[in-house]
């Protein structure tokens, strides 16, 4: 299962690679691929993943026939997850081009995507709870990627006080891009180190390709593309945003000057 | 990258820390509360803590070392030493180097006065023949903290918020370390039980060295870009 994550996530890594490395790639894409555009691809999308994760997809049977429902929210956990960590690669991605190119423009998008990252995040630890409370029956549970994205959430949050931190906006962009660096070389270590401990708990999404029936497979793959488009959207949006604010300070400047 | 350059840088730390004695005294001086804080509130004198005493441990330490990050770069930023270090011809991974090796010092010394005190107090089981096990876990971990910590102090005493920036950074981008030592030194003292048991051990201590070495290089990279422009 790891391995189709990671097959089916290359598309953005190459579209990102691209967009970023051709000047022509980058305008025909920014182009092409509004933010409008994004948006209703991946809403639409997310719905339909949503139904067929609801009507289509059948639900996995346990034991002696003992269905169970809260299964469900595995195609919109594992999405919202995955994204999270492409908006955490992106912020670093984008840190740094920063660094080494000095464009403003790369500052933005590094913030947009850390901040789209850190929003889905808060969703995988939303989602999770809800699992753990109807699985388990209690609100927290320190299972492995529960806790795992708890600290990333800790790490994330110290991004936007670092940004808050800084008096210049130069200083401001040099650290934040050094920081993303930095938080997202802890990712992995962060998951590694948490299996260290060995978990009291067994894994009980049994994620491997094998056990997924192929309606299962295409609801769950559907939510995935959907969320990873959404989340684009999100971060384009957030770039614009923060281009819009940057003309609006330079148009003040020259009214009041 | 000039070996004496290094040592210049650090043995300027330590000339001024031995002059001033402020560094390594508060520091210690922390982990002893600490120690005693412990004692009341996981009530020692009852309870065997041998089991958590990795814990205690570096729940000690990892505070303790924010204390003296943030003092070596505070001295550095409010007398203009830092812009004195710049103007000076070494490159940046020079002054990186140095200042690491400082903190591995200061901390290295705080650490020998202490590891004694808090055997004493909450280790009943004798763990001599493991000391080696003991002191590589704990100079693993150091250079770890050392290495992230220099890196987030350089950071976070250029902010508006100064020191208060610094937990808020460093503690999260340490956690993998931390478990990682918690686990190597909890098991130097209390002994390997099982295999199962040493396994876990002896994989904390290569997360521990692969830590070190990712860390370095990245503080290395990066080094670069946050001191001064």
């Amino acid at each position: 299962m790891k391995a189709i994550y990671l097959l089916y996530s290359l598309p953005i890594f190459v579209i990102a690679g691209l967009v970023v490395y051709f000047p022509t790639a980058r305008r025909w894409v920014a182009d092409f691929f509004t933010t409008r555009k994004l948006g209703v691809a991946g809403f639409a999308l997310l719905m339909v993943g949503l139904y067929l994760a609801f009507f289509v997809a059948p639900e996995p049977v346990v034991g002696e026939g003992k269905k169970i429902f809260s299964q469900k929210i595995f195609y919109y956990h594992v999405p919202v997850a995955e994204t999270s960590l492409i908006g955490f690669i992106l912020g670093a991605v984008f840190g740094g081009l920063f660094l080494v190119k000095r464009e403003r423009r790369y500052d933005f998008l590094s913030y947009a995507s850390v901040e789209v990252g850190f929003l889905f995040g808060l969703l995988v630890e939303w989602t999770g709870v809800i699992w753990t409370r109807s699985e388990w029956g209690t609100w927290w549970e320190w299972e492995p990627r529960l806790t795992t994205y708890l600290i990333l959430m800790l790490m994330y949050a110290g991004y936007f006080v670092l940004r808050s931190a800084m008096a210049e906006e130069s200083s401001r962009a040099r650290f934040a891009a050094v920081y993303s660096i930095i938080a997202a070389v802890s990712v992995p270590l962060t998951f590694f180190s948490i299996r260290l401990i060995p978990s009291v708990h067994p894994i009980v999404f049994t994620s491997s390709g094998a056990q997924m029936e192929p309606p299962m497979l295409a609801a769950f793959l559907i939510s995935m593309f959907g969320m990873a488009i959404f989340s684009l959207a999100l971060i384009r949006a957030h770039y614009s945003i923060q281009l819009m604010g940057e003309e609006v300070e330079y148009l003040k400047d020259r009214l009041g000057g | 990258m000039n070996l004496s350059q290094i040592w210049a840088i650090v043995k300027k730390d330590v000339v001024s820390e031995l002059r001033t004695k402020e560094m390594v005294v508060s520091m210690f001086l922390f982990v002893m509360l600490a120690m005693v804080i412990f004692n009341y509130a996981f009530g020692a004198e009852k309870n065997d803590l041998t089991p958590y005493a990795g814990g205690l441990l570096w729940t000690a330490f990892l505070f303790m070392s924010m204390l003296g990050l943030n003092r070596s770069f505070v001295h550095e930023k409010d007398e203009g030493c830092l812009d004195g270090l710049l103007l000076s011809p070494v490159d940046r991974s020079t002054i990186l180097l140095g200042k690491m090796l400082g903190n591995l010092i200061f901390l290295i010394i705080v650490q020998v006065l202490a590891v004694p005190v808090f055997a004493v107090f909450f280790i009943e089981v004798n763990f001599l023949g493991r000391l080696g096990q003991f002191i590589l876990s704990i100079l693993l971990s150091d250079i770890g903290i050392s290495a992230v910590g220099t890196l987030l102090a350089t950071i976070s005493i250029n902010s508006k918020m100064r020191d208060m920036l610094l937990p808020i950074i460093f503690l999260p981008v340490s956690i993998p370390l931390v478990i990682a030592a918690v686990i190597s030194t909890s098991g130097a003292l209390a002994g390997a039980g099982s295999p199962d048991e040493l396994q876990q051990i002896s994989s904390a201590m290569k997360f521990l060295v692969a830590y070190d070495i990712i860390f370095l290089l990245v503080a290395y990279a990066l080094y670069d870009f946050v001191v001064g422009e």
